[in-house]
């Protein structure tokens, strides 16, 4: 019986699975995450269009069936952008990891951010470079221990959902992967939002974090980012050295402003009228 | 349990043992079997399934998609969603 069958399945290229994730690895809950949310904001499936750079987390949108973009390392916002100028019509999907979206993508990140664009930006943050062999990444936190860290690392991580925030975003949330109602309906306001919306969900590598930093089990990492996550609420009353290695949770940004797409269909139609720029490339199809 | 209707299926063939179900689970439904399959995994067991609250976060929760609680009154499966028909509700 059809309803007997897992119901993210239909969605996914059955023939590649099981993914190539790691046993454990919070990738693969938030593909179910980010499907359920598609579903609960009626999402037309067909129209979305997924991009992703390079690292495990960027392997995402391999296995869905529907189209996607696998972009070179750190820019998939710029691919992304470049999709949805072209093409506004389409909603963008963008999965990147935490190396990917805040290292080599950094500044790709803020001014997507700034400039509001009708993205959904879903970060995996799993504090590490995964793909790679387990470096040190923008989110790290300090203290704990990487490759390339093997004294533990002594930089202040930065922190992605108030970043992103400050840099003008009209959505930026944080959740984790134990809090998958929570995670869903944000992914669901990010998709509803008409801007730049970024969902960072901390995640859980066993193989490389876990590993390197005495988790060595996808449970024993789910019970220490659960024990040290913090609401959003709580957290504001909360000074900052109580606050020294909490995951805080909630909603960083969540405001309407001009989005850059529609400024510029509106500014291309103030001065070319019906003859805009992708109007008369496409002149002979339209 | 009525003829072969099971609430909970465990794909033997999706799951890759994390345990993760075991530790998302807040009415402690499952436990690991003893025993390891022929790819070398603990296979989680559904042992109390009258405390199942048909909540769905396990489903949600495991990684390799191997969990399918048949509960059309799922958290997220309520009224008030709209579901893409062509997916769903009657497989492809
Ligand atoms: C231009 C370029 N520089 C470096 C690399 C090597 N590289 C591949 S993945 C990766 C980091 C991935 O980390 P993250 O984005 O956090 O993804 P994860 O694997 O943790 O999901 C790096 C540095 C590359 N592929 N291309
Ligand atoms: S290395 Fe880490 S991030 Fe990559 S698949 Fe394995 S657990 Fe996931
Ligand atoms: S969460 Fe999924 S993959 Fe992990 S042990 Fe449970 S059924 Fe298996
Ligand atoms: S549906 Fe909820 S109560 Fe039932 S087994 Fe899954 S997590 Fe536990
Ligand atoms: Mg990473």
């Amino acid at each position: 019986m059809s309803e007997n069958k897992n119901r993210f399945l239909p969605y996914l290229r059955e023939d590649r699975l099981p993914h190539i994730f790691c046993p454990g690895c919070g990738n693969g809950a938030i593909i179910n995450a980010f499907l359920a949310a598609m579903e609960k904001a009626d999402m037309d499936f067909d129209n979305i269009a997924m991009v992703s750079g390079i690292g495990c987390s960027s392997r995402i949108p391999g296995y869905l069936k529907c189209d996607s973009l696998h972009t070179t390392h750190g820019r998939a916002l710029s691919f992304a952008t470049g999709l949805k100028t072209a093409n506004k019509d389409l909603d963008v999907v963008v999965f990147t990891g935490d190396g990917d979206a805040a290292s080599i993508g950094g500044n790709h990140l803020i001014h997507a951010a700034r400039r509001n664009i009708n993205l959904t930006v879903i970060c995996i943050n799993n504090n590490i470079y995964g793909m790679t062999g387990g470096q040190i990444s923008p989110t790290s936190p300090k203290g704990s221990f990487a490759t390339t860290a093997p004294y533990g690392n002594l930089d202040t991580p930065f922190k992605l959902a108030e970043l992103v925030a400050a840099a003008g975003a009209s959505y930026s949330a944080r959740w984790t992967t134990v809090q998958m109602e929570n995670l869903v309906l944000s992914i669901k306001a990010g998709l509803k939002n008409k801007g730049f919306s970024f969902i960072e969900v901390a995640t859980q590598c066993p193989t490389y974090f876990g590993r390197k930093n005495k988790l060595k089990t996808p449970t024993a990492m789910a019970a220490v980012m659960k024990a040290n996550t913090v609401f959003k609420s709580a957290a504001d009353r909360m000074s900052a050295r109580e606050l020294e290695g909490k995951i805080v949770v909630g909603e960083f940004a969540n405001t309407q402003k001009d989005e850059f797409t529609e400024n510029l269909e509106r500014i291309s139609v103030e001065k070319s009228g019906k003859k805009t720029l992708i109007n008369s490339a496409y002149s002979t199809e339209l | 349990m009525i003829g072969d209707f099971k609430l909970i299926i465990i794909d033997e063939n999706l799951c890759k043992g994390c345990h993760l179900c075991l530790f998302m689970c807040y009415k402690n439904v499952y436990a690991i079997s003893p025993e390891v399959n022929k790819k070398g995994v603990q296979l989680p067991f559904v042992k109390f399934e009258e405390r199942c609250t048909k909540c769905g976060t396990c489903e949600v929760a495991c990684p390799d998609q191997a969990i399918t609680v048949d509960l059309p009154e799922n958290w997220w499966m309520n009224e008030d969603v709209n579901f893409n028909p062509l997916f769903t509700r009657h497989g492809k």
